[in-house]
């Protein structure tokens, strides 16, 4: 059933043009961050890592959370429009199918975002002259990213199926963009879904989390994943839909 | 036009823009109002009014657009939505009329946000103990500067928001426009003259200059910040135009 939901939610996905959107973002910080560390690199000396502070600052704490924001708002669009939530959740399908397949066309779209941006970095770190390997971190850093990126999906499209307007749930996710800058300067950053983007991706600290981190890096994002989106459904499941 | 202005309000009183635009205003300030706290314990010669303002320029250059970008989608996405623009014609309302009652709407809910912010710097700066009377022609050329640079915006984002019917693309620009703006003074001149956004700075009454690996704050001279902003404000109703002109010639 998921299968299907997912395909069903793919298919509405075509000619949108969205990916321009998905493309372009990352691509602005990639290269505003490249372009600071090529003027700065005689202070900035780590090589691949002093790039990644630059690249990761722009992309992993202001566009990938907006990112998300826009890519949930338009999930949950079409379904806003001409009353097709009623068409929606009277289709033989549980709830629970609909949204996960709405968070695996996010969450797909994400990764392949998280490739691009990885890809963007090695090409501008060769292109800087960078000769070091890479760092043993990227690939946790790009897997941490992800993960932290469906939990600010599932919040964001908690935020999209109950609101009807596009762009007030990213308005909202800008200012929890904030907030949880806030609790990682407080050193709460494992207790909020969008400080937890920055711990995992490594942005502010390119240092690498140790074991007993990463189990908890995990167990938040389940936690927040879990908990939003069993709100987000019984809600669902309660209350008339305003279409 | 005085009707069709109200009929855009009514539009929009169950549509929570006002509120919306106050939460994200008060996470702007609490955001800018806190780090100037800090600056000032820690460096209680250098608190004065041009450091307050020079914050919020810095920090308007990354809120304001975005925010433009969501009051004028709201606006507009309503009407994409309901598919009444083909609706509204039929009712003989203009087409460029109501292009413009909107411009006005949105502008005057910006003008708002604006005049909050100023509110809460002038409470702020005498709650704060370091500061006494409120310099009203600093604050009156910051908000003159934060206005004329949120009109250019406005006239952008309502022209993408009117035409592009998915509005992923306009928060995109928004979200794009802030960025420019916070960082805008990081790039050469030539670079910062081209972004509109870059304005919330480079209208600014205040500037930071560093002199002997100190960071001072200085008042510019009005002059030349008048002629830029009059530059600006042909502009924005270039863009206005324009963006009234195509959609005024598209189908409903």
């Amino acid at each position: 059933m998921i299968k299907q939901c997912f395909q069903a939610e793919w298919l509405k996905m075509r000619r949108s043009h969205i990916w321009v959107v998905f493309m372009l973002l990352p691509l602005v910080s990639v290269i505003i961050g490249w372009a600071n560390y090529v003027m700065n690199q005689g202070t900035l000396q780590k090589e691949w890592y002093s790039l990644w502070s630059q690249v990761g600052l722009f992309y992993g704490e202001f566009f990938f959370p907006i990112l998300i924001a826009i890519g949930c708002s338009y999930q949950c669009r079409l379904e806003h429009q001409n009353k097709n939530w009623h068409l929606v959740l009277t289709a033989p399908v549980s709830l629970a199918a609909l949204f996960a397949a709405k968070l695996g066309v996010v969450a797909t779209l994400l990764l392949l975002v998280q490739a691009f941006f990885c890809l963007q970095y090695v090409c501008g770190g060769l292109l800087a002259g960078l000769s070091a390997s890479l760092p043993a971190e990227l690939p946790g850093w790009l897997l941490r990213g992800w993960i932290a990126a469906m939990t600010i999906a599932v919040f964001q499209l908690a935020l999209s199926m109950r609101i009807k307007s596009f762009a007030t749930p990213v308005g909202i996710g800008l200012c929890a963009v904030f907030f949880g800058l806030g609790m990682y300067v407080l050193k709460l950053g494992l207790f909020f879904p969008h400080s937890l983007l920055t711990v995992g991706m490594g942005v502010l600290s390119q240092e690498g989390l140790d074991f007993g981190s990463n189990v908890v890096f995990l167990l938040m994002n389940a936690l927040f994943g879990v908990g939003i989106s069993t709100v987000s459904l019984r809600r669902l499941r309660k209350s008339d839909v305003l279409a | 036009m005085r009707k069709a202005l109200s009929l855009e309000f009514y539009k929009l009183r169950r549509k929570y823009v006002l509120p919306m635009a106050l939460l994200f205003l008060t996470v702007e300030l609490v955001w800018a109002l806190i780090a100037v706290s800090m600056s000032f314990e820690r460096n209680r010669d250098s608190a004065g009014w041009e450091v307050i303002v020079a914050m919020l320029s810095t920090m308007n250059g990354l809120f304001l657009p975005l925010l433009s970008a969501i009051v004028v989608s709201r606006i507009c996405d309503m009407e994409h939505k309901g598919n009444t623009w083909r609706l509204l014609r039929s009712m003989a309302v203009q087409p460029g009329k109501l292009y413009a009652a909107k411009y006005a709407c949105a502008g005057l809910i910006m003008l708002g946000v604006c005049l909050c912010q100023l509110l809460a710097i002038a409470v702020f700066g005498v709650q704060s103990g370091y500061l006494t009377s409120v310099p009203l022609v600093l604050l009156a050329r910051f908000l003159f500067g934060t206005l004329v640079t949120t009109l250019v915006v406005l006239a952008l984002q309502q022209w993408i928001s009117t035409v592009v019917k998915n509005q992923a693309f306009a928060l995109c620009l928004g979200m794009l426009g802030g960025f420019l703006g916070m960082v805008g003074d990081l790039f050469p001149e030539a670079a910062r003259r081209v972004f509109v956004w870059a304005y919330y700075t480079g209208l600014s009454p205040v500037t930071q200059q560093y002199a002997s690996e100190k960071m001072q704050f200085v008042v510019r001279e009005a002059g030349p910040i008048s002629s830029a902003a009059a530059v600006l404000l042909a502009v924005a109703a270039l863009l206005f135009l324009m963006g009234r002109r195509h959609a005024s010639r598209l189908e409903g």
